[in-house]
């Protein structure tokens, strides 16, 4: 699962280090817009359901966290 | 209550002292009292409206808290209560921004339409309360949180009434969201030295922009944007310059003045202005101006709408029949473009601040869609940009995208938009700028100077700002002899440049009018 | 340096700059708002605020008043003194310009609750129909709290405590620059309340080109559309008015001012109409507006505001006195029984034609009758008598400038063919040559005597020998005969320097440089005084005419000479004057022909055509 995020990931912003950066979102390193995008390939590539209120900044701000987040859906 | 007012300046020093004196436990009812005593200045039948639109927003925050707290053991429990949930939120909304459609937008839209029908309307003559738009979406906002379920609902209508009130913000904002205002507004604290002295010195600079500067400005901008301005386009263009000057010192400055004042209370209020001069991308920009209006319209209408359902099915169209890119980011340009939309109809009812939206809508949805293209090019040219030329360029290319912009907004009708645009561009008459014209549009030389040295100080300062150099904690390394030297000469230059700028009728003059 | 410390020396550096201003403002007093108690100087402050500062004033001054006179800027012209004879009232003129009628009436209330007051004159002006409760400036055109009762105390004080720093400044700044004539910004009598207008009441005025020539909007009369929005309220205020005074038993008299022709024009004849026809039904009033006098520039001293003299010819009429000449058309007292028709026909005034109204006035000027004619200040006898001669024979007839004043003042005719004769220094030749001469034909002359050389052959106390001067005995002689006046030509403001020992020289009025205004007053007051003391003296006659010495004036010395009673003053520039009936003004300064050797009797004839 791991590598379909980062896949995902650097497909919609490319030069970014997911593998260490823990602040995606606190830092600025994802925009609003990359959110939306990533979020829909996400629910797609994982069939979850994502909303507005998952939208926070402690879901998103490393891939850990994006992992953590979609198993919770999932389950 | 203007900000700039002898009577604003008693209030705020009154309330200060007061709110240090009371017992901690009533310091919020205080802040109540005086945002009362505020927006009752103005004309008790205005505060008719924000009495109406908390006790609204309160009370559906009071269901929705009842909703979310329902035991919900199976998913058609869940569906039930979200349902309930769903109905109390909109109907909440549509009776808040169908107010403030009705207050704001129907004349507008009665006589946009054609007048087969539109003449058949009624129109409202209501006086817009203070502050309408900025209330309105604040306590918008607290509805959709509670909704979200991102915390509980304020039980105490008092309290809740404070968070929509708070006086510093009713003029022009910040939008500030529930659980970070409202803590801050609830607690008790003592006096902090730190807050007052950072508080006056916020405040001292947001009036130094404003009265110094944006007042100024002002003088020039009113004589030459006008129905039928007799300027070639250099003035015309000096015109919308100077407008921007004056907006932006205006905006920033009040929301210092507005910080400032409730910094002195203790509290942190949301910073709306980020040194938008320095931005790199109209979407930049729109990250540095306003902040708290484009974070809210992220959080309440651009996620909701382009992470919806809809849009999912439009998203997955613009997929399979849009090669490329394009399709990927179809749906989430289409509901940018929605959000600058509305961002520029928020700013006023009249087609100049559609065609406004629609400037920027158009433009960054361009951005979005030709990203991948614009790459393409820049390595095509070898350019490189990190550099510091490119990013000049980049900075100056949004400064004049702004720029244009502004003649959307300021022009008095959208017909005068594209003549001064036509003006500006075919017809320049550079020599305006130097025979004098300048100087009979109101403002003498020593005017000019001051705009001058005051921009070049607010310039300097940001620049610092921009650097990471943090002003304040820099400032007071310095000796205190040196401190008092700073804060007094802002003091003074407030008060001799600001405070008694205009008025002052030369005894010869007065006789002679008669 | 801690926050607490930063924040109090902060708190502590805003009051002291806040009690700077407060202690500037209040010191200075730029507005009289707090009794100008250390400058005194209401004349400035009302020039700023006339609404706070003559408050101000009174509360200070009250017991010296029992009447007051109120209105909108032409109301200054209404004459303190005169009113005062008339009434046995003691007034002051409450006038403020841009007053309207809301003002008034609020002041009037105060007037009543807190002075004594006899008498109430009301200026009713047609510009109190076009703005009513209008304060478009908060310091300058606002009233003072004592007067308004929808203004406190608290934010009148704070308001002028904490104005613009800039006011005080320029009074003090003022203070420096002041002269004895008003400027600009010490418009004000403070006596009187009136407008201090010692400059426009001794200037010389002349011919309508001059006129235009000085005062240019009469030339080209700036045309506005204007209504009469406020007419009701207007009225409204004064029957407010009426009924204060009828209560409070003040004698309330109304009168409508001269308004000026061409301004009339600017609105329309049924607003206007209706204006004092609804004034009519409030209250009976004397009707100025419009009349022969609203048509001639002159009584107007800029597009809207009649002149002194003419307050002079309102209060004349309004208390019934004959002594002052007035057209027939001017004032009517108008009630409410007075027929509709009169309000529209009154509207289009007859102009008086320039003879009923002007005459024109030629003056000589001689010096020294000699056989010897060695300058261009001599003519010989056997010239002169031709003058005369020619003179008599085409119909002129020497007037006495008592016949001119006569004429301006109370409107006595003039001879058809006016001329004045004069003579400059007082030679004995005007004696022994010309005295003969002028009896004669007839002539009548007025000779201008220098005080230091009057019977003096010699140069005051020196040694040179000068032509002989006539005394005081063949001064009585010819006053005696009733043909010849005997006026100043200064007593010693006509100096010689090469004569003169010191370095101050007189040689005409004008001061001397790096004199002070107080101390040439001062000069020119005792000079005059000996004049006129020395030649009422010898000759019996009042002295009240003054030729200048070498045609020199100055506007201090104009002002100066009217107020020691010089009604005529002549200068030495050529020209026909234009004496103008009610203006006393065109006996300044007068033109005179200087007459030479080489004027032939019809070349004379030509020139004072």
């Amino acid at each position: 699962m791991r590598k379909q995020i980062m896949e995902i990931l650097t497909e919609i912003c490319p030069g970014v280090d997911f593998e260490n950066e823990k602040a995606l979102i606190d830092d600025g390193l994802i925009d609003s817009l990359d959110i939306v995008a990533v979020v829909t390939e996400l629910m797609e590539a994982f069939d979850v359901e994502l909303g507005v209120d998952d939208l926070t900044p402690e879901n998103f701000n490393s891939v850990e966290a994006i992992e953590e987040l979609i198993e919770s859906k999932q389950s | 209550m203007s900000f700039a007012s002898l009577p604003f300046v008693g209030l705020v020093a009154a309330g200060v002292i007061l709110y240090y004196l009371v017992p901690k436990r009533a310091q919020w009812l205080l802040l109540l009292a005086v945002s009362m005593a505020f927006y009752l200045a103005g004309g008790a039948k205005r505060a008719v409206w924000l009495v109406l639109v908390a006790g609204l927003t309160w009370l559906a925050g009071l269901l929705l808290e009842k909703q979310n707290a329902r035991p919900a053991p199976d998913k058609t429990a869940k569906t039930a209560v979200r349902r309930v949930k769903k109905r109390i939120c909109a109907a909440c909304l549509v009776l808040c921004f169908g107010l403030l459609y009705l207050m704001k937008y129907w004349n507008f839209t009665a006589s946009a339409l054609p007048s087969a029908i539109g003449d058949k309307l009624p129109r409202w003559d209501f006086v817009v309360p203070l502050g309408l738009s900025y209330f309105i979406f604040q306590a918008a906002g607290y509805v959709i949180d509670v909704y979200r379920g991102k915390y509980p609902a304020q039980k105490n209508p008092l309290k809740y009434g404070l968070f929509v009130s708070f006086f510093p913000q009713m003029v022009q904002g910040p939008i500030s969201r529930y659980d970070q205002l409202a803590p801050q507004l609830l607690s008790a604290r003592g006096l902090d030295w730190r807050d007052l002295k950072f508080g006056i010195q916020l405040c001292l600079w947001g009036y130094f922009k404003k009265l110094v500067i944006a007042d100024r400005a002002a003088v020039l901008v009113n004589a030459v944007i006008t129905e039928n301005c007799p300027y070639g386009g250099a003035v015309v263009a000096c015109g919308i310059l100077f407008y921007c000057i004056q907006l932006y010192c205006d905006f920033s400055g009040g929301i210092d003045i507005t910080r400032g004042v409730a910094r002195m209370f203790g509290i942190d209020m949301a910073e709306n202005f980020r040194r938008p001069i320095f931005a790199t991308s109209l979407t930049d920009y729109w990250r540095r101006w306003h902040i708290t209006l484009g974070a809210w319209m992220r959080d309440y209408v651009f996620y909701p709408l382009s992470l919806s359902r809809g849009f999912g099915k439009i998203s997955r169209w613009a997929r399979a029949h849009i090669r490329g890119t394009g399709g990927k980011i179809f749906a989430t340009s289409l509901a940018t473009f929605i959000v600058y939309l509305i961002i520029g109809v928020w700013h006023g009812a009249n087609f100049r601040y559609i065609a406004f939206g629609l400037w920027n809508g158009v433009l960054i949805t361009a951005s979005l869609l030709l990203e991948k293209t614009f790459l393409r090019w820049k390595a095509a040219l070898h350019i490189d940009d990190k550099s510091a030329a490119w990013r000049v360029f980049m900075t100056l290319r949004t400064g004049l995208l702004v720029f244009v912009g502004r003649y959307f907004t300021r022009a008095p009708r959208l017909r005068s938009v594209f003549t001064l645009l036509k003006t500006t561009v075919l017809h320049p008459q550079p020599s305006q700028l130097l025979d004098g014209t300048l100087l009979s549009l109101g403002l003498a030389k020593t005017d000019f100077l001051v705009v001058a040295l005051a921009l070049a100080v607010l310039l300097t300062l940001e620049c610092f700002q921009e650097r990471g150099v943090h002003i304040r904690p820099a400032l007071e390394k310095k000796p205190g002899f040196v401190q008092w030297l700073a804060v007094t000469a802002l003091l003074l230059a407030v008060l001799l440049l600001g405070v008694f700028r205009a008025g002052y009728i030369p005894s010869g003059f007065i006789y002679t009018q008669f | 340096m801690s926050s607490k410390k930063w924040v109090l020396v902060f708190l502590a550096t805003v009051f002291v700059l806040a009690a700077l201003l407060a202690g500037l403002n209040a010191a200075v007093d730029p507005f009289g708002a707090f009794g100008d108690r250390l400058l005194s100087w209401f004349s400035y402050d009302e020039t700023n605020n006339p609404r706070v500062a003559k408050l101000s004033y009174l509360e200070q001054h009250h017991d010296e008043y029992d009447s007051y006179i109120l209105g909108c800027s032409s109301t200054s012209s209404f004459p303190v003194d005169a009113f005062n004879e008339a009434f046995d009232a003691r007034f002051y003129n409450l006038i403020m310009y841009g007053a309207d009628m809301r003002d008034c009436e609020k002041i009037t209330r105060y007037l009543i609750e807190h002075y004594e007051v006899k008498n109430l004159i009301l200026n009713v002006y047609l510009d109190n129909g076009l703005e009513y409760d209008e304060e478009s400036d908060r310091l300058t055109k606002s009233l003072h709290y004592k007067e308004d009762p929808d203004t406190s105390a608290l934010s009148f004080y704070t308001r002028y405590l904490f104005a613009d720093p800039r006011y005080a400044l320029a009074k003090l700044n003022a203070l420096r620059t002041d002269t004895i004539l008003p400027q600009t910004f010490d418009v004000f009598d403070e006596r009187t309340g009136c407008y201090d207008k010692r400059v426009r009441d001794a200037e010389p005025i002349g011919s309508a080109e001059r006129y235009l020539e000085s005062y240019p909007v009469f030339a080209d009369y700036p045309h506005q559309t204007l209504s009469l929005p406020y007419t009701e309220p207007c009225m409204q205020s004064v029957a407010a008015i009426r009924a204060m005074c009828e209560e409070a038993g003040v004698n309330l008299t109304v009168v409508a001012g001269p308004v000026y022709a061409a301004y009339l024009k600017n609105y329309q004849t049924e607003d206007i109409a209706a204006f004092y026809r609804s004034l009519a039904q409030v209250t009976p009033f004397w009707d100025f507006s419009s009349s022969s006098v609203s048509c001639e520039m002159r009584y107007f001293y800029d597009g809207t505001h009649f002149r002194n003299n003419v307050g002079e010819m309102m209060c004349a009429r309004m208390t019934g006195r004959t002594d002052l000449w007035l057209p027939d058309d001017f004032g009517t007292y108008v009630t409410a029984d007075t027929p509709e028709e009169y309000f529209t026909d009154v509207l289009s005034p007859a102009a008086l034609s320039p003879d009923e109204i002007s005459a024109q006035v030629p003056i000589l000027m001689y010096h020294h009758l000699s056989e010897d004619v060695t300058n261009s200040e001599m003519v010989s006898p056997e010239q002169f008598e031709a003058q005369i001669r020619a003179l008599s024979e085409a119909g002129y007839t020497g007037v006495s400038f008592d016949e001119l004043q006569a004429y301006v003042l109370r409107g006595a005719p003039l001879p058809e063919k006016p001329v004045v004769i004069t003579f400059d220094d007082g030679y004995e030749s005007n004696y022994t040559l010309a005295y003969p001469i002028l009896q004669k034909y007839g002539m009548k002359a007025t000779i201008f005597a220098i005080g230091v050389s009057f019977g003096k052959d010699h140069y005051k106390d020196t040694d040179y020998a000068i032509t002989p001067h006539f005394g005081a005995a063949e001064a009585a002689e010819m006053a005696a005969s009733g043909l010849i006046s005997i006026q100043s030509h200064t007593y010693d403001m006509h100096q010689w320097p090469p004569y003169e020992s010191g370095s101050a020289v007189r040689e005409n009025i004008l001061p001397l440089p790096g004199e002070s205004e107080e101390a040439y007053v001062q000069a020119l007051t005792e000079d005059f005084t000996r004049s006129r003391a020395l030649l009422e003296d010898a000759a019996g006659q009042p002295v009240d005419v003054l030729a200048y010495p070498a045609g020199q004036y100055s506007t201090l010395a104009q002002v100066t000479l009217q107020s020691l009673g010089v009604h005529v003053t002549l200068s030495t520039n050529p020209g026909v004057n234009t004496v103008v009936r009610g203006l006393p003004q065109t006996l300044y300064a007068m033109l005179r022909f200087g007459i030479t050797e080489d004027v032939t009797p019809e070349a004379l004839l030509d020139m004072i055509r």
